[in-house]
């Protein structure tokens, strides 16, 4: 939470929402799908393997949403989170793993360290989500990050990450999610064409005019898919795809994706892609 | 420049039929998209007077020995020779016919003062066994062909090997919003012909696009259909960057357009002047130069 919002919960008698709010879990609401993420990650595993996953390693974990849902979504399934904030994997902790019982929570376990370090304990499936590694913005950074993951997988092994274009990606601009009880603000405030640095915002704004703004800072180069492409294959994976979510007629996203051949871009688009070893 | 174009429709013998009207040739089936060509992407007047200002600022010294990749019609070879005595030029393209034509249609007309001072060889970019030159050029986005990494890395260390000890390396790039889009822009050129860019396919996943020129006659409506094909990856500018200094560059510069106009308006100008930027936001499409010096 910003300081200004800190400051002002002692001056003010009646506490805004913004300062009763707790930003880990309006990011949560805002931008995360877990059980979706498990259920996509399980399909596309066996569609690729024949047989399920069992051990999941979540990279930039931040609260570990994903390792809890992905415990408790089979009783061998075993996670590990990497982070380098450890308040956050804290918070993670109490919200996730401690309700979820002792059986859950011993399957999971959280290292405060960076990604690019860790490389045991092997494990089936590594996961990248919400574009955390755009802050490798050197080629030399990402492709050193994307060779730890290929290090730290079984044989049979597939990463899964997601990432960000379209025409509107590469413009600034900022975008509004309502939620009912808050508004989740996307902002794309700045883009770079030489270097394709990306310096992105999330804002919460409430309806007593009250906001958090600048919850989270981001300081990305944004990625452009034939670029992770080549620095995949270059890190040592042998077959990478790219999936797309289809759309009902009046144009929404459905949540099913595919592997298509050739697809016309889009104003604004996220999607999944997988690595295998 | 890499031209795979169908058969020109001029190449084709009109059909005979006894009415004359109608086996009178359109004006598309007797045009000359070469001429077309150069009438409506190529202005090396300009470009030459820009990599000159350049060169002379970054190295002290005008450029003389020129190379032009994917030369096509040797158009701009020619112009380079024009403009001073001492200057020589070597277009490098693949396609003989091509150079055939830039032989008959640019350099003879130039007479034999200019023309000797160009050498045309028919050769893929990447051969290495020319003598070196201060300034190689690779316009109109030609080097877009190469679609891996490997093969345009390979095209730049060629390229750094064949220049001097200060030499440069000047290429053009597009981009912006409609660069990653499907789109068909039109744009009167003379002769009473309007040029068309298509941007056929454009793929987010790998990049790759498909584009076509072709042109429109006012007077008998009659079209030259995509006389001009382009299978291309659009290169980014970090990639191009990275790839430049992997190559052997020692540093690059970008320059963009100067565009007119306040903010808010619906269109900006090109102005024709380019500057060098170290940062810029994005705008919905533009060209820029890129140097990448030795």
């Amino acid at each position: 939470m910003p300081r200004s919002a800190l400051a002002d919960k002692s001056k003010s008698p009646v506490r805004t929402l913004a300062a009763q709010a707790d930003r880990h879990a309006l990011y949560e609401r805002s931008v995360q799908d877990p059980d979706g993420d498990v259920k996509f990650f399980a399909r596309t595993y066996r569609k690729l393997r024949g047989h399920d996953p069992v051990s999941m390693r979540e990279d930039f974990c931040g609260t570990a949403a994903l390792c809890a849902a992905w415990a408790r979504s089979s009783p061998e399934r075993t996670a590990l989170g990497v982070d380098l904030s450890q308040e956050t994997m804290n918070w993670g902790t109490a919200r996730h793993l401690v309700p979820a019982g002792r059986d859950v929570a011993s399957r999971v376990s959280l290292v405060c360290a960076d990604v690019r370090s860790v490389r045991r304990p092997k494990v089936d499936l590594t996961c990248a989500l919400n574009f955390s590694y755009y802050c490798f913005k050197q080629r030399a950074e990402l492709l050193e990050y994307f060779t730890a993951v290929h290090a730290g997988l079984n044989r049979d092994g597939v990463f899964l990450l997601d990432m960000l274009g379209g025409t509107e990606a590469i413009l600034e601009g900022t975008t509004d999610n309502d939620h009912g009880d808050f508004i989740y603000r996307w902002e794309q405030a700045k883009f770079d064409a030489f270097s394709h640095d990306f310096q992105c915002y999330i804002h919460f704004l409430f309806p007593d005019g009250s906001k958090i703004y600048r919850a989270y800072a981001y300081d990305w180069r944004l990625w452009m898919a034939p670029e992770l492409r080549d620095i995949l294959l270059e890190a040592g994976f042998s077959r990478v795809h790219f999936y797309w979510e289809k759309t009902d007629a009046e144009g929404e996203g459905t949540g099913i994706f595919y592997e298509p051949d050739y697809v016309e871009n889009q104003e604004i688009w996220w999607t999944y892609i997988a690595a295998e070893r | 420049m890499p031209k795979k174009s169908s058969k020109s429709p001029a190449a084709k013998a009109p059909k005979k039929k006894t009415a004359k009207k109608a086996t009178r040739p359109t004006l598309a089936q007797r045009a000359d998209k070469h001429q077309l060509y150069q009438w409506s992407v190529q202005s090396p007047g300009v470009d030459i007077e820009f990599f000159t200002e350049e060169f002379t600022r970054h190295r002290g010294r005008k450029p003389l020995r020129l190379r032009e990749d994917f030369c096509g019609t040797a158009h701009f070879s020619t112009e380079w020779c024009k403009t001073d005595p001492q200057r020589t030029a070597l277009g490098v393209d693949l396609d003989g016919p091509t150079l055939a034509y830039g032989r008959q249609h640019n350099l003879e007309p130039a007479g034999p003062a200019v023309a000797n001072r160009v050498k045309l060889a028919q050769a893929d970019v990447r051969e290495t066994r020319f003598a070196k030159v201060d300034l190689t050029l690779a316009m109109n986005f030609s080097y877009c062909v190469f679609k891996t990494r490997d093969e345009l890395q390979t095209y730049f260390a060629a390229a750094c090997k064949g220049l001097v000890r200060d030499g440069i390396l000047a290429l053009e790039v597009y981009g912006g919003t409609e660069s990653m889009s499907t789109l068909t822009e039109e744009r009167d050129i003379r002769g009473g012909a309007t040029y068309i860019w298509e941007q056929e396919k454009f793929s987010p996943i790998t990049h790759h696009t498909l584009c076509h020129i072709s042109w429109r006659f006012k007077k008998d409506k009659s079209v030259l259909h995509r006389a001009f094909t382009y299978d291309w990856r659009l290169w980014t500018l970090p990639e191009l960057r990275e790839l430049m200094l992997t190559a052997g560059f020692k540093s690059v510069k970008f320059y963009f357009e100067r565009v007119d106009g306040d903010e808010g308006d619906e269109f900006l100008t090109g102005t024709g002047e380019f500057i060098e930027h170290d940062e810029v936001d994005n705008q919905e499409a533009f060209l820029a130069y890129v140097l990448a010096l030795k």
